[in-house]
């Protein structure tokens, strides 16, 4: 049986060869998964072979499997309602929702710092290509603040939820993009309903590399929420995930 | 009279409502590459009138009201960069009837 090292030289090679470059791997599994991202993440969305994913998906369950939180194991600050300090990609919940871009193949630039870019890479090359039929078949771009769902492969959760949010320069949010950042929660929200999904986690849309300034991004997505779970009386259960301590405790202070 | 919705202006001319982009829609979206308009022939209140991808975003337009579309900006198909202009006779998106007139009294004045 192969290792999971061994199963990154695979994974690497073969993406070198599509590619028709010769490089070493390195040695080590931290560099070896680097390099594996980094190609994973500029793979135009192409057929692959059966192979390939056979590989890939044993490695990236394996992976996966290592760190991940039970959704049932958290507790709510409100009724439905949960905030959770973690790795969005580590939380087996039914529903995950990701901060896509315009294009919504996932995020293209190797081992970029974003949430687009760690969903995709660790649900796998299926993810793109699921992506690319979708906006293929829609025959354009996905406008802000609608919804699109996925198998989520290789994650912990079932399915992923993609949403492009508003992209804010500067500290001036205008109406426009705070309806539309609503939207995109609404949209989500909406679409989880007509799926029969039960349990969401969201992470903070808009608040990376879109620039939403993090307080006012938090006001909206608390008040969108609670707004729809009035207006609906949808059983459905919310959970706002944040990364770092300073987005918590802005969670925090709206929530409790 | 004109009022606005959803970032937009809406002229009333008798019977005919037109509807028109208004500078901060404008200038929220970037300079426009790419329209797509419904091809509904009525529409309610939040439907989508065009589908459009500029500079700065890639938007759904909404109508603010309900009516039947009896035009729609067809050169700026061609031409998308027409919607960016601070003319309404360039700018305008699409003209509706038998709109309810008191939904339109009920918009935000302009």
């Amino acid at each position: 049986m192969m290792t999971q090292t061994d199963r990154l030289h695979f994974l690497i090679s073969y993406m070198q060869q599509e590619k028709n470059i010769e490089q070493s791997v390195p040695d080590s599994f931290n560099e070896r998964f680097e390099v594996f991202r980094g190609l994973a993440n500029e793979r135009p969305a192409v057929k692959i072979s059966r192979e390939f994913l056979d590989v890939q998906d044993a490695f990236l369950s394996e992976y996966n499997a290592g760190n991940v939180t039970e959704f049932e194991s958290l507790k709510p600050v409100k009724k439905q309602l949960y905030i959770w300090q973690g790795d969005i990609t580590a939380l087996r919940i039914e529903a995950i929702v990701n901060a896509a871009n315009t294009e919504m193949l996932g995020c293209l630039i190797p081992n970029h710092n974003c949430i687009d870019n760690i969903i995709h890479t660790k649900a796998g090359a299926e993810l793109r290509l699921e992506c690319a039929e979708l906006i293929k078949k829609q025959g354009r771009k996905e406008a802000v603040g609608r919804a699109k769902i996925t198998s989520a492969y290789n994650l912990p959760a079932d399915y992923v939820i993609h949403t492009v949010g508003p992209v804010v320069q500067g500290e001036r949010v205008s109406q426009m993009k705070q309806d539309l950042l609503a939207k995109c929660y609404k949209s989500c929200l909406e679409l989880a309903g007509q799926n029969e999904i039960k349990a969401i986690v969201f992470c903070s849309i808009s608040t990376g590399v879109f620039g939403y300034p993090k307080e006012k991004a938090a006001e909206t997505a608390v008040n969108t929420v609670q707004e729809y779970l009035e207006e609906t009386g949808s059983e459905i259960r919310v959970v706002f995930n944040v990364f770092s301590k300073e987005d918590l405790k802005i969670y925090e202070d709206l929530l409790t | 009279m004109k009022k606005v919705a959803n970032y937009l202006w809406v002229e009333k001319n008798g019977e005919e409502y037109t509807l028109i982009m208004t500078p901060e829609l404008q200038d929220d979206i970037g300079t426009v590459g790419f329209v797509e308009f419904t091809k509904a022939e009525e529409v309610a209140k939040n439907d989508s009138l065009l589908e459009l991808e500029a500079s700065k975003t890639v938007l759904d337009l909404a109508s603010p009201l309900a009516g039947k579309i009896v035009a729609v900006n067809e050169k700026a198909t061609d031409e998308p960069t027409l919607l960016n202009s601070a003319k309404a006779d360039e700018s305008w998106v699409v003209k509706l009837t038998g709109v309810d007139e008191a939904e339109f009294n009920a918009l935000a004045d302009a």
